[in-house]
C-alpha cells in the first residue's frame, strides 16, 4: 500500500514528498506526521527499491557506498544482478513470486563480506507496488556464542502459557525479551483510557533506576506512532541518535508517489521519537506492541544505554514473543478477573450468610471480612435501620446524610433493574462532595432498600498519592531546531507527581456487578428478615392476647372455685360453732383453709396485674416528682396515724426533686411500692426513710450503678431497715419470690418489686439494690432512656 | 302490692345461694329469680316484656355476673340496654375482676353499677347485702 502525498499545503512539506531530514517536525504537526513515509531510513543499513516487473533499481538511500561499495548514481536505473549477482536475485524472483511479502519483510540472503565491508543480512517485502531491499550488517560476528534461538524461544514461549494475573504476565514477558535480547531495560507499558501510559512491568541492569510505576502523558507517544504499532511486530532503532539518510529520489521516479517504510526495520525514526529517547538518555529502543483484540493495549518497550546491533534472529525472537505476549494476555486477563470475581463473590456470599446468620446487616461493616474486603475501596458505608455504619475511611457522618440526599436524587438510582451509581471523579458531578475528595473521589453506591433508604456504598480514595509521573507532562519547553521553532519532548525526566484532584482509580465492570450482585443478595436478605419481622410480630400480637387470656382466666376461673372453697369452710365452721363442738383442731384447720384461699386471691390479683403493667400504654408527660412522692406517700399511708399517735413512719426529702418527663401515675406506683417496702422491713419502730435524688452531672457516689446508666439522673429510696444480704439483690425482684416468712413484715405476696422493675423498664430506665445486712437498704432506679412501646 | 322480683344471672351454684343468703340475712321479701346462662336471661326478660302486664312483670333489679356460659353478661348487658323497654332497667354488674376493660366495656354500656366479687365468703356476703340494701331499699326504681 502507497501512501499518498498529502495535500494539505499549509504543512511544511506541503504537496510534495516528506523528508524528516528536511521537513523535521513540530508538536504542532507531530499528530499528522506521516510516519510511514519518513522519506529516511537509519544509518546503520541501507535500503533498495526494485520495480517488480524487473527488478530495476528505482530508488537508494543516501549512503550505498558506506555499506554496499557504490555510489547511488552507479545502482540507480541498475538491475539487481549487478548488485547482488545472478543467482541472489534469481533468490529475490523466486521469493517475489512465491512468498507473501507484503506485510513484513522476510530473510532473503546474506551478503557476504568483501573489500572490508561487512557481512549484511538481506531482507526482502513489497511495499505499494514496489520491492524493498534491506540491507543490515548480520551481527553475528560479535555475539559471543550463537543461541539457539528456536530453543531459546520456544522455552520462552512455554514459560508464558500459564498467566496468573496481568502484572505477573507481564513480567514474566519483561523477563523473557531481556534474556534474548540482553537489553539494559525492559518494560511493559500498559496504555490507560486517556492513552497515557503507565509502566506496569520492568527488568532492568540493576545499576537504572527503577520506572516502574511511572505515568507517562499521551502525548509522549502521538497517535500516528500508536497507530504504526497496530500494524507492526517490532520496531527496532539501535542508533537512535545516528543520523538519517534520504533515499534518491526522494519520490517513486515511476508513479511519484512516496515509499511506505510501515513494514522497515530501517524506517527513519520521527525526530520527536529520537529527541525523546536523547532526552531520556537512551541510545537505542526496541519496540513491540502488545495488542488486545486488534487494540493497542500496551507496549514492550526495550532501551539500552549505548548503540547496539539488533540481529535478524533476536528481532525474529522478539517479533514471536510479542505475538504470543499479546495472544496469551486475554487468557492473563481472564484468569485475573476470574479471580477477582471468584473472590468478590465468595466474600460476598460469607458476609450474606453471616448476615442470614445474625439476623442483621451490621455483619457487613462490623466483623470480618467486611465490605472493605471484597471491592477494592478505601472505605464501605451501610446506611440501615436509620443510621450509618461504616468501615475503612469514609466521609463524616453529616458528609455521608449529603451525600445520600444527592444519590437519592440520581436518575441511576431510581432503575428498577440496574440501581447503581459510580464515578472516579465525584467532586465534578456532586456539590456536596467538593472537600471530601481525599476519601471519596470514587463511589460506587447502590439501593437496596427504597422504603428504609438503605444504602451500600462504596468510596475510593484520589489518586494524587500514588499518580508518579515521568518528569512533568506539562514541561514542553521551546527549542530552536535545524529546522526553527519546534516544541521538543520533556527535557526532564524527573519523577513528578501530578496533583490531579478529585479523580480516584475507575471501577471494573467486575465491581459494578459484584455490587449489584450483593445488592440483590442483601435485598433478599432484607426482604426475608422484613417477613420474619412481620411473623415475629404476628406471634407476638398473638401471644400476648394469650397472656391476657390466661391472666383473665386465671384471675375468673380459678377465683370462683375459690369462693366456693371460703364459702364452705366458712359455712363448716359455723356448724362448728353452732354445735359448740370443742374439736378446736378442726376450727385452725378451716380457718387456715379459708386464709389460704385469701392468699391464693391476692396471688392472683397480683399475676393480673404484672401481667397488664407489662402492656399498658404509658402516658408520658412532665411531672413534678415532689407531686409524685406526695401521692405515693398519701397512697401508702405512710405518714397516717391512727388515734393521734406518732407515725409510724418518718419520710425525709433532702432537697426538692426534679421535673421529669414520665408517667406519673405509674411513677407513683413506683415510689409507693418502694415507700411500702421501706415501712415494712423495718428495724425501729418508726421507718426512717430518705427519698432523693442525683444529678446527671453530679459527682456523687452511684454504688452498684450498672454501666448503662451512666451520665443519666438517678432516683433512690432509702431506709434504715433490716437491709438484704448482696447474693438476694437479684431475687428480690423476682415475682413471688419472698425472702422472709409468709406473714412477717406484714406480710405480701412478693410482686411490688417486680412490678417496680417492669414500671422502671417501661421506661427505658434500670433499677438496682444497694444495701448493708442489718443497716438499710437503698433502692435506685433511672427514668432516663427514650420510652420503651407497649407489648 | 305484690312484690317485683330480683333476676340473677349466675352460673355458680355457690355464689347463688351466697345470694339467696345475703337476700335472707336483711329481709328482702322480694322473690329471687336465677338465670343460670345469658341466654336464658335473654329469654326471661323478653318474656316478661311480652307479658300483658309486663310493668309488673319486669324485675326490680337485674344482678348480672359477667362470666356467664354462651351468651355472657357483655352480651346480655348490650342486648338490654338496645331494647326500649328493657333499656331501663337497673343492672348492677358483678364480677370477678376489676379488669380495666371489663369495667370500661360496662359502664359504657350503661351498667348501674359494677362490683367485684371479693373471695372472702363474709365480704362477699356483705357486698350482696350492701347491693340490696342499696337498690332496694335507697333507690328509688323506675315505676
Amino acid at each position: 500500500m502507497s501512501q499518498p502525498v498529502t495535500g494539505d499545503r499549509t504543512l511544511p512539506w506541503g504537496s510534495g514528498p516528506y523528508s524528516i531530514k528536511r521537513h523535521g517536525t513540530t508538536l504542532a504537526t507531530c499528530d499528522s506526521e506521516p510516519v510511514q513515509t519518513p522519506g529516511c531510513i537509519q544509518a546503520h543499513g541501507a535500503l533498495l527499491v526494485l520495480r517488480l516487473t524487473d527488478l530495476q533499481i528505482l530508488q537508494v538511500s543516501e549512503n550505498t557506498l558506506l555499506h554496499l561499495g557504490e555510489e547511488p548514481g552507479s545502482l540507480l536505473g541498475r538491475p539487481i544482478a549487478h548488485l547482488v549477482g545472478a543467482e541472489q536475485a534469481a533468490r529475490v524472483q523466486e521469493m517475489l513470486a512465491h512468498d507473501a511479502l507484503e506485510r513484513g519483510a522476510a530473510y532473503a540472503f546474506t551478503l557476504p563480506a568483501r573489500d572490508g565491508m561487512q557481512a549484511l543480512d538481506v531482507c526482502l517485502q513489497t511495499s505499494g507496488g514496489v520491492a524493498v531491499l534491506e540491507f543490515e550488517a548480520t551481527g553475528r560476528a560479535e555475539q559471543t556464542a550463537d543461541k539457539d534461538f528456536f530453543m531459546l524461544v520456544k522455552a520462552a514461549v512455554g514459560r508464558l502459557q500459564a498467566p496468573g494475573s496481568v502484572s505477573a504476565f507481564c513480567q514474566q514477558v519483561t523477563e523473557e525479551v531481556r534474556a534474548i535480547t540482553g537489553l539494559d531495560r525492559v518494560m511493559v507499558y500498559r496504555f490507560h483510557a486517556d492513552h497515557h501510559g503507565e509502566v506496569i512491568a520492568e527488568s532492568a541492569r540493576e545499576a537504572l533506576d527503577p520506572w516502574l510505576g511511572l505515568h507517562y502523558p499521551a502525548a509522549d507517544i502521538p497517535r500516528p506512532a500508536r497507530e504504526i504499532f497496530k500494524r507492526i511486530w517490532i520496531r527496532p532503532l539501535p542508533e537512535a541518535a545516528g543520523p538519517l539518510v534520504e533515499l534518491v529520489p526522494l519520490a517513486n521516479p515511476d508513479t511519484g508517489l512516496a515509499l511506505d517504510m510501515t513494514h522497515c526495520a530501517l524506517r527513519g525514526a520521527s525526530v520527536m521519537y529520537s529527541e525523546y529517547l536523547a532526552n531520556m538518555g537512551v541510545a537505542a529502543s526496541l519496540t513491540m506492541p502488545i495488542l488486545r483484540d486488534g487494540e493497542l493495549w500496551g507496549l514492550i518497550a526495550c532501551h539500552h544505554d549505548t548503540s547496539t546491533h539488533f540481529r535478524y534472529e533476536v528481532r525474529a525472537a522478539c517479533e514471536l514473543l510479542a505475538q504470543v505476549a499479546s495472544l496469551t494476555l486475554k487468557a492473563a486477563e481472564q484468569a485475573e478477573q476470574l479471580a477477582y470475581r471468584l473472590k468478590l463473590e465468595d466474600v460476598h456470599q460469607q458476609l450474606v450468610m453471616r448476615c442470614a446468620r445474625e439476623g442483621d446487616l451490621l455483619a457487613l461493616t462490623a466483623q470480618q471480612p467486611s465490605l472493605l474486603d471484597a471491592i477494592d475501596a478505601g472505605g464501605a458505608a451501610l446506611y440501615h435501620l436509620n443510621r450509618w455504619w461504616c468501615v475503612g475511611n469514609v466521609p463524616d457522618l453529616p458528609q455521608l446524610d449529603q451525600l445520600a440526599a444527592w444519590l437519592y436524587e440520581q436518575p441511576e438510582l431510581s432503575s428498577s433493574t440496574r440501581p447503581l451509581f459510580f464515578t472516579d471523579a465525584l467532586a465534578r458531578v456532586c456539590p456536596a462532595a467538593v472537600g471530601m475528595e481525599v476519601v471519596a473521589s470514587g463511589v460506587l453506591a447502590t439501593v437496596f432498600s427504597r422504603q428504609q433508604r438503605g444504602l451500600l456504598v462504596w468510596f475510593r480514595p484520589q489518586t494524587v498519592h500514588t499518580v508518579r509521573w515521568a518528569g512533568n507532562p506539562n514541561d514542553k519547553p521551546q527549542a530552536a531546531g535545524a529546522h526553527g521553532m519546534r516544541l521538543t519532548p520533556r527535557a526532564s525526566f524527573e519523577t513528578f507527581i501530578e496533583s490531579v484532584r478529585g479523580q480516584s482509580l475507575p471501577w471494573s465492570e467486575i465491581e459494578v456487578d459484584a455490587a449489584l450482585r450483593l445488592r440483590l443478595l442483601v435485598f433478599e436478605l432484607v426482604i426475608t428478615r422484613g417477613e420474619r419481622l412481620a411473623d415475629l410480630n404476628d406471634d407476638l400480637t398473638r401471644s400476648n392476647e394469650e397472656l391476657d387470656a390466661f391472666a383473665y382466666v386465671a384471675s375468673h376461673d380459678l377465683k370462683e372455685p375459690l369462693r366456693g372453697i371460703n364459702r364452705y369452710a366458712h359455712q363448716l365452721l359455723a356448724s362448728a360453732e353452732a354445735k359448740n363442738s370443742d374439736a378446736g383442731e378442726d376450727r385452725q384447720r378451716l380457718e387456715s383453709l379459708m386464709r389460704l384461699t385469701v392468699r391464693m386471691d391476692s396471688l392472683l390479683d397480683s399475676l393480673l396485674h404484672f401481667s397488664r403493667v407489662g402492656r399498658m400504654e404509658l402516658e408520658f408527660e412532665a411531672a413534678d416528682l415532689n407531686g409524685v412522692v406526695a401521692d405515693a406517700i398519701e397512697m401508702t399511708g405512710a405518714l397516717r396515724t391512727n388515734n393521734g399517735s406518732d407515725s409510724p413512719c418518718s419520710i425525709e426529702i433532702p432537697r426538692p426533686l426534679p421535673v421529669v418527663q414520665c408517667d406519673p401515675v405509674r411513677v407513683c406506683e413506683i415510689y409507693s411500692n418502694l415507700l411500702a417496702n421501706a415501712m415494712k422491713y423495718k428495724r425501729h419502730p418508726v421507718a426512717r426513710v430518705e427519698v432523693g435524688h442525683i444529678g446527671a452531672d453530679e459527682t456523687a457516689e452511684r454504688p452498684n450503678a450498672p454501666k448503662s446508666t451512666a451520665g443519666q439522673h438517678i432516683f433512690y429510696v432509702r431506709d434504715q431497715g433490716i437491709g438484704i444480704d448482696p447474693r438476694h439483690y437479684e431475687q428480690v425482684f423476682r415475682l413471688f419470690k419472698r425472702l422472709h416468712g409468709r406473714d412477717d413484715y406484714g406480710g405480701g405476696v412478693g410482686a411490688g418489686l417486680t412490678i417496680v422493675r417492669k414500671l422502671v423498664q417501661r421506661h427505658g430506665g434500670r433499677v438496682w439494690v444497694d444495701s448493708v445486712l442489718g443497716a438499710g437498704t437503698t433502692f435506685y432506679f433511672t427514668l432516663a432512656g427514650k420510652r420503651v412501646g407497649a407489648g | 302490692m305484690r312484690r317485683q322480683h330480683i333476676l340473677v344471672v349466675e352460673d355458680s351454684d355457690e355464689d347463688f345461694e351466697t345470694v339467696q343468703e345475703a337476700a335472707r340475712n336483711i329481709g328482702l321479701l322480694n322473690p329471687i329469680v336465677r338465670a343460670a346462662s345469658g341466654s336464658e336471661c335473654l329469654r326471661l326478660l323478653r318474656l316478661w316484656r311480652d307479658a300483658p302486664r309486663s310493668r309488673d312483670t319486669l324485675p326490680a333489679l337485674v344482678l348480672l355476673d359477667l362470666n356467664t356460659p354462651g351468651e355472657d353478661g357483655r352480651d346480655v348487658l348490650r342486648e338490654v340496654r338496645s331494647d326500649d323497654v328493657l333499656g331501663s332497667l337497673p343492672v348492677v354488674v358483678v364480677s370477678t375482676s376489676a379488669n380495666p376493660r371489663d369495667l370500661q366495656f360496662c359502664y359504657a354500656n350503661g351498667a348501674n353499677a359494677f362490683h367485684v366479687k371479693p373471695v372472702a365468703y363474709g365480704m362477699h356476703l356483705k357486698m350482696l347485702q350492701a347491693i340490696f340494701g342499696y337498690w332496694l331499699g335507697s333507690v328509688v326504681l323506675p315505676a
